[in-house]
């Protein structure tokens, strides 16, 4: 009752007095001077180790706030640094069990650096005890308990892909352990039958080996193959081997769609997160999709994402069509496009863009 | 793959020329626009690269010192039963705080000069400044009109606010004549003037209705956006902050006055130096008709003028000191124009391109001058 007053107080003061959206986004340059990187909108987090696992993979631990929502496992955070006064965003999957945030209020992070990244190439750089932005916990990857006795699920990672595998495994573990603390000692996770990992990566770069050993030790249902592509063979090849009932899939995408295909043919359910790289600039015509507030429409990447839509049509505020003065500026919730202005190439995620400069490079979202 | 100008490029400037209008100084020699484009591209490339954390702590840093700046002035103003100096160093402070809010940080973030942050708060969609003109309606008029058709007669409606005549491009009525009287009141009432301008324009209450007119916005909503953001500077200023202040609620609604109108001088001034000097052009809509980037660029300098003053000169005035520069980048972070100020001189030299800058008195005086100047035939 008091805090919706509260609430309500603040929002009146920020809109009649201050013209802010909110009064933290208002005071936030003088709350940054007690609490360095502190900033409206999102939580701040603590780094508290930063752990080199291989030449292109970091493990940076993170103690987030009491008041951060835990995650389920298997969930995804938004991890922000400010790089050269750019605030830089990137999706990360929690590598670490909802318990370890709700006991410790500590999360992992297993990145495989991007040899051209602007944010992955910066994490093994982050000092300790120095601060960092993270969002809440989102997305529905994670695991559906709801496997008949006798049933077996699959899952498929690829390369940094084990990383939510990671979390529901060790979520699993810590279930299992709490149970038995419980009493019923006998008794084991009851939903599931068996669990198996095919596990992809180059060679010698398969992470976080001794945790998965750790872990198939003490769930017994729980067993795991190591593989590599230019000793195993394609995905492709593998999955009529082995006897599943339901996949997850995370890796890349051409690795998601040989387990899409096979799911579709077999006909089983599958669950999955995939991942791309931002793509080099294309030479030739391409059509795209563009979620335009929540219309769908197909442009390609001759002309600038502006002039294509008033072409089509539609209402949009704009002026000098010359990247000059702000007016078609709208926010592109993900996808990627070059500023023809600047010959920029943008980031995947959430950022202010000005269509009548912008060049589709994938299917976009924009909010107008 | 797309270029955005090159259509345009190859048009020869032949309208430029032929269009010689009196009691100005001519367009005399033309520069190579393909070249002066190039070198300015480049010079806003080279700049942009630089732009970083420097530029994005030092915004910061503003804005912080605006805070500090604006509340302890608001405090001072109901310490003046103490004494009333404290008082008169508040309303000092306030209206600092203001022009702060206003000049260098409303001004350039809504200009898109801080967009590259990515900052929820500081970026041209989100922020809102604390002045009566509504912030969308400026960024329609301003950041589109006056700074796509830059003092084009009948284009850029930011020439004279339709009030004053400023060249003899305008006809002579008999109100010009005291014209000056108009300035004045325009300059002490600027805020209202700068909200008012784009329904003006519209002719929403008075006036005739062009047909001709591309509505963006409709009346309905223009009117509401007015009323809704006059009305909450109103009631903050003359009503909350007074009531708040209990039994000196005269001091703090007199105090925040003042500090309005000081404010509202200050803009003025900053601006009218920086488009209306003697020497300032204007051009007609014939001749910038198919402009290339470098002819925009040219028409850009010519309309503008530079104003000389040490660092924190330059900050009360969010670097519109630097009209040219501003003129030429609008999306550059203002701060730069003092780095990229020598190398545009030269490049004007160059061009033989008149480089319009002069001590605050000096400019002031000439705007006075030609106020004066027009109001006669």
């Amino acid at each position: 009752m008091l805090g919706v007053a509260s609430g309500k107080l603040s929002s009146w003061i920020s809109r009649q007095i201050l013209h802010y959206s909110s009064v933290g986004g208002y005071l936030e340059t003088v709350i940054q001077l007690v609490k360095p990187n502190w900033r409206d909108g999102y939580y701040r987090a603590e780094i508290v180790a930063v752990k080199k696992l291989h030449a292109n993979t970091v493990e940076v631990q993170l103690k987030v706030p009491s008041y951060w929502p835990v995650h389920k496992a298997g969930q995804h955070l938004e991890l922000t640094l400010e790089i050269d006064g750019r605030l830089v965003t990137r999706l990360f999957t929690i590598a670490s069990s909802p318990s370890l945030a709700k006991s410790k209020r500590l999360v992992r992070l297993v990145v495989k650096s991007q040899p051209h990244g602007i944010l992955t190439p910066k994490l093994e750089a982050l000092a300790l005890g120095s601060w960092v932005n993270v969002s809440k916990p989102s997305g529905d990857f994670t695991f559906q308990f709801n496997l008949q006795p006798e049933q077996r699920a699959l899952f498929l990672a690829a390369g940094s892909g084990i990383t939510p595998f990671i979390a529901m495994l060790n979520a699993m573990l810590n279930n299992m352990l709490d149970d038995q603390s419980r009493s019923n000692k006998h008794e084991r996770d009851a939903n599931v039958s068996a669990l198996h990992l095919v596990y992809y990566a180059k060679p010698g770069e398969h992470l976080l080996l001794d945790e998965l050993e750790v872990i198939a030790e003490q769930l017994d249902f729980f067993t795991f193959e190591l593989l590599t592509r230019t000793k195993d063979g394609e995905l492709s090849k593998k999955l009529p081997t082995l006897n599943a009932d339901a996949l997850y899939v995370c890796g890349p995408s051409p690795f998601y769609h040989a387990a899409a295909e096979f799911a579709k043919r077999e006909n089983l359910p599958i669950y999955a997160e995939h991942f791309s790289l931002i793509p080099t600039t294309p030479d030739e015509q391409q059509t795209f999709t563009a979620q335009l507030n929540s219309e769908l429409i197909e442009l390609t990447n001759a002309e600038p994402v502006l002039t294509q839509l008033l072409a089509k049509g539609r209402q949009l505020t704009y002026g000098c069509k010359m990247g000059i003065c702000h007016q078609c500026q709208c926010v592109k919730k993900s996808g990627v496009v070059k500023n023809l202005r600047t010959g920029e190439v943008s980031d995947r995620g959430e950022e202010l863009i000005q269509l009548c400069v912008s060049q589709l490079m994938t299917d976009v979202e924009l909010e107008a | 793959m797309i270029s955005l100008t090159s259509e345009k490029t190859n048009q020869k400037p032949s309208q430029l020329a032929s269009q010689e209008l009196n009691q100005k100084p001519s367009h005399k020699t033309e520069p190579n626009y393909e070249q002066l484009g190039q070198q300015l591209d480049g010079l806003r490339a080279e700049t942009m690269a630089k732009v970083g954390q420097e530029d994005a702590n030092y915004i910061r840093l503003i804005i912080r010192l605006q805070r500090l700046v604006q509340w302890s002035g608001r405090i001072l103003i109901v310490l003046g039963f103490v004494s009333p100096i404290l008082w008169a160093i508040g309303v000092l402070l306030l209206a600092a705080g203001k022009i702060l809010d206003n000049m260098e940080i409303g001004h350039n973030v809504m200009h898109g000069q801080y967009d590259w942050m990515n900052d929820k708060h500081i970026n041209s969609k989100a922020y809102e400044w604390d002045i009566a003109c509504d912030g969308a309606s400026w960024n329609r008029v301003h950041n589109y009109e006056h700074h796509t058709y830059t003092n084009i007669v009948g284009k850029d409606r930011d020439y004279g606010y339709g009030l004053l005549r400023l060249s003899n491009d305008f006809a002579w009525r008999v109100k010009n004549l005291w014209q000056f009287v108009t300035y004045i009141l325009l300059s002490v009432l600027f805020q209202w003037g700068i909200a008012y301008h784009e329904m003006a324009a519209e002719r929403v209450f008075f006036g005739k209705k062009k047909d001709n007119r591309q509505h963006k916005i409709s009346h309905a909503e223009l009117k509401q956006r007015f009323f809704s953001k006059g009305a909450r500077q109103l009631v903050t200023d003359y009503v909350i902050f007074p009531l708040l202040a209990g039994p000196f609620f005269l001091w703090v609604l007199v105090g925040n006055l003042v500090a309005n109108l000081l404010r509202n001088l200050w803009t003025s001034t900053i601006i009218f130096c920086g488009h209306f000097t003697e020497h300032a052009q204007v051009f007609q809509e014939a001749e910038c008709k198919n402009e290339s980037k470098g002819q925009w660029y040219y028409r850009q300098a010519l309309g503008s003028s530079n104003i000389k003053g040490g660092n924190w000169f330059h900050v009360s005035t969010g670097h519109l000191s630097f009209q040219i520069e501003h003129h030429l980048f609008p999306d550059m972070p203002a701060r730069r124009y003092r780095e990229v100020a020598p190398r545009v001189k030269e490049i004007f030299a160059q061009h033989g391109i008149h480089y319009n800058t002069g001590s605050f008195l000096r400019q002031y005086a000439s705007v006075l001058k030609r106020i004066i100047r027009y109001s006669f035939p």
